[in-house]
């Protein structure tokens, strides 16, 4: 590692910086939120937990945590049961017009989650009295879809269909087949896009922005308001604490899936 | 006789809620407001290209992503090189820290930039200290780009790798022996390899940038607004649904004409490579 720096120190300075800009922030918020004063401040004057704790006693954080983790859950189950069967049909079956197809599947990452979020506010929960939980789930799903299709499709491209004839040549029926054949083949896959889709929506903001009604707000929605609100250090605090779980996450992840092959697609 | 199965069916649920939760809202949204019809947006699409105040937030948002892209490209990319030529313990180490901070939320991400760069923040107090005064470089372009580069490099960095990783090591290596300066042989060689994968990368952060809306609203608050935090404001405090949708029209058209240009972009360097 040396020896690179030495032979590119250009681009080893360049890259200094943008690991300092990647994560500098995050430092120092951490410092920020250790703080024993009233205000953000780096470096923290004194130490204390008492932003830890004006944080857990802060109701709204934790019902909008509750929320996030019920919106996460429910719409990544959702788009994986929407987006698995798919993504079999694109990559096994015979689909006229198939690239079409999958690129309507694709289509939601192209137009801005702030536009969806729009629609989806307008048309849905005001247009059809749908409730803002109702909306994000649906929102969210949507959302959530072309990873689940991409992701799992992935695994489902990387192994040879003729297993599959295998199979159903020496006897095997198409549920048995699909059973022992096509779903350990997509385990894997179904495996890093449940994690991705997940931690997708846990951290959506543009798309949550619009849907919230009484009581019912996302966590990073939530803290958003918070933040533009007050400037106490609570945001501080349970950003840390966010901060905390992904580590475990990250950890979690590594051996369930491998770190890299979940999020570095 | 699995082909025998209509397989297709499969995708009739997925199309549903598509269609249902996506396509139908997104148009009608674009197209037939509440309180307006296709005309309206049309007229509010037209005034906001030609009004003199809206038309600088286009140009703002158009140029913060220009500058958010070109700055990532520049930092991302050495980190992505770094990372696919590194020794293996390293370059695993390295990619691990590129990525984590895409399990971060954006506002966990982009808060610290208030506490950098406020009135009070740490540039101001280091810039005091020097006898320079203080600086406020919160809720200005420059502050929106910091926080647009931090909240990007992940993605451009990944992108670059791609890239990078799949290329042989001994075409450098060979352009090195046969007298290449290491310069040489990394304009030369690494970068039009690399240039596929940059190109995803640049399209991937000018679209995020174009669309994104913590970071502009945090550390642009009120007075440098994007088209993003416009749309948020003319929804929740003016509540003008023509406007809004004429905005969400141009933000989606900017996304679109970039997504179509860089694919065929690609499609020139790869048959003129």
């Amino acid at each position: 590692m040396i020896a690179m720096i030495r032979t590119r120190p250009l681009l080893s300075l360049l890259a200094a910086a943008a690991f300092t800009l990647m994560l500098g922030p995050v430092v120092i918020l951490t410092g920020v939120a250790f703080t024993a004063g009233e205000t953000l401040a780096f470096p923290p004057e004194g130490l204390s937990l008492r932003w830890f704790s004006a944080a857990l006693d802060y109701p709204p954080f934790i019902d909008a945590f509750g929320t996030s983790l019920l919106v996460a859950a429910v719409s990544t189950v959702l788009a994986l049961a929407l987006g698995v069967p798919a993504t079999l049909a694109l990559n096994r079956g015979r689909v006229p017009g198939r690239k079409a197809v999958e690129g309507l599947f694709f289509a939601p990452v192209i137009v801005p989650e702030l536009v969806l979020s729009l629609a989806l506010f307008q048309q849905v929960m005001v247009g059809m009295r749908v409730t803002a939980l109702g909306a994000l789930v649906v929102g969210h799903t949507v959302l959530l879809l072309p990873y689940t299709v991409r992701v799992v499709g992935a695994s489902l491209a990387l192994a040879d269909p003729r297993l599959e004839e295998a199979a159903r040549g020496l006897g095997s029926g198409p549920v048995r087949t699909f059973f022992t054949v096509t779903l350990p083949v997509m385990a894997p896959g179904i495996v890093s896009a449940t994690i991705l889709a997940f931690i997708t929506s846990l951290n959506n903001v543009p798309l949550s922005l619009l849907l919230t009604g009484p009581g019912v707000a996302t966590l990073p929605v939530e803290m958003l308001n918070y933040v533009q609100s007050s400037f106490d250090p609570v945001v501080a605090a349970v950003s840390v604490l966010l901060l905390a779980l992904s580590v475990a996450v990250a950890f979690a992840t590594e051996r369930v899936a491998g770190f890299t092959k979940v999020f570095g697609r | 006789m699995l082909r025998r199965v209509p397989m297709a069916a499969l995708l009739i649920p997925g199309l549903a809620v598509l269609l249902f939760a996506f396509g139908y809202p997104v148009a009608a949204t674009l197209a037939w407001p509440p309180d307006g019809d296709p005309a309206t947006v049309a007229r509010e699409t037209g005034s906001l290209l030609t009004d003199p105040y809206l038309l600088p937030v286009i140009a703002r948002t158009v140029r913060v992503s220009v500058l958010t892209t070109a700055i990532c490209l520049l930092l991302g990319f050495p980190v992505a090189y770094l990372i696919s030529r590194a020794p293996a313990r390293w370059s695993g180490r390295l990619l691990v820290l590129a990525i984590f901070p895409l399990l971060l939320n954006t506002v966990v991400r982009t808060y610290g930039w208030i506490v950098v760069l406020g009135g009070n923040g740490l540039i101001s107090e280091v810039s005091e200290a020097l006898g320079l005064g203080r600086v406020q470089l919160l809720y200005t372009e420059t502050a929106i780009v910091l926080g647009l580069v931090q909240l990007f490099l992940p993605l451009m960095i990944l992108s670059c790798y791609s890239s990078l990783s799949q290329q042989d090591r001994r075409l450098e290596e060979a352009a090195r022996g046969l007298g290449s300066s290491p310069g040489r042989a990394f304009r030369t060689v690494v970068l039009p390899l690399a240039t596929p994968g940059a190109l995803v990368g640049c399209t991937l952060v000018f679209a995020g940038a174009v669309t994104a809306f913590t970071t502009p609203q945090l550390l642009g608050g009120t007075r440098e607004r994007l088209l993003s935090t416009l749309l948020y404001s003319r929804v929740n405090v003016s509540l003008d649904w023509p406007s809004a949708s004429a905005i969400a029209l141009v933000m989606t058209a900017l996304v679109l004409a970039v997504s179509a240009l860089s694919g065929r972009l690609g499609k020139i360097g790869s048959t003129s490579s």
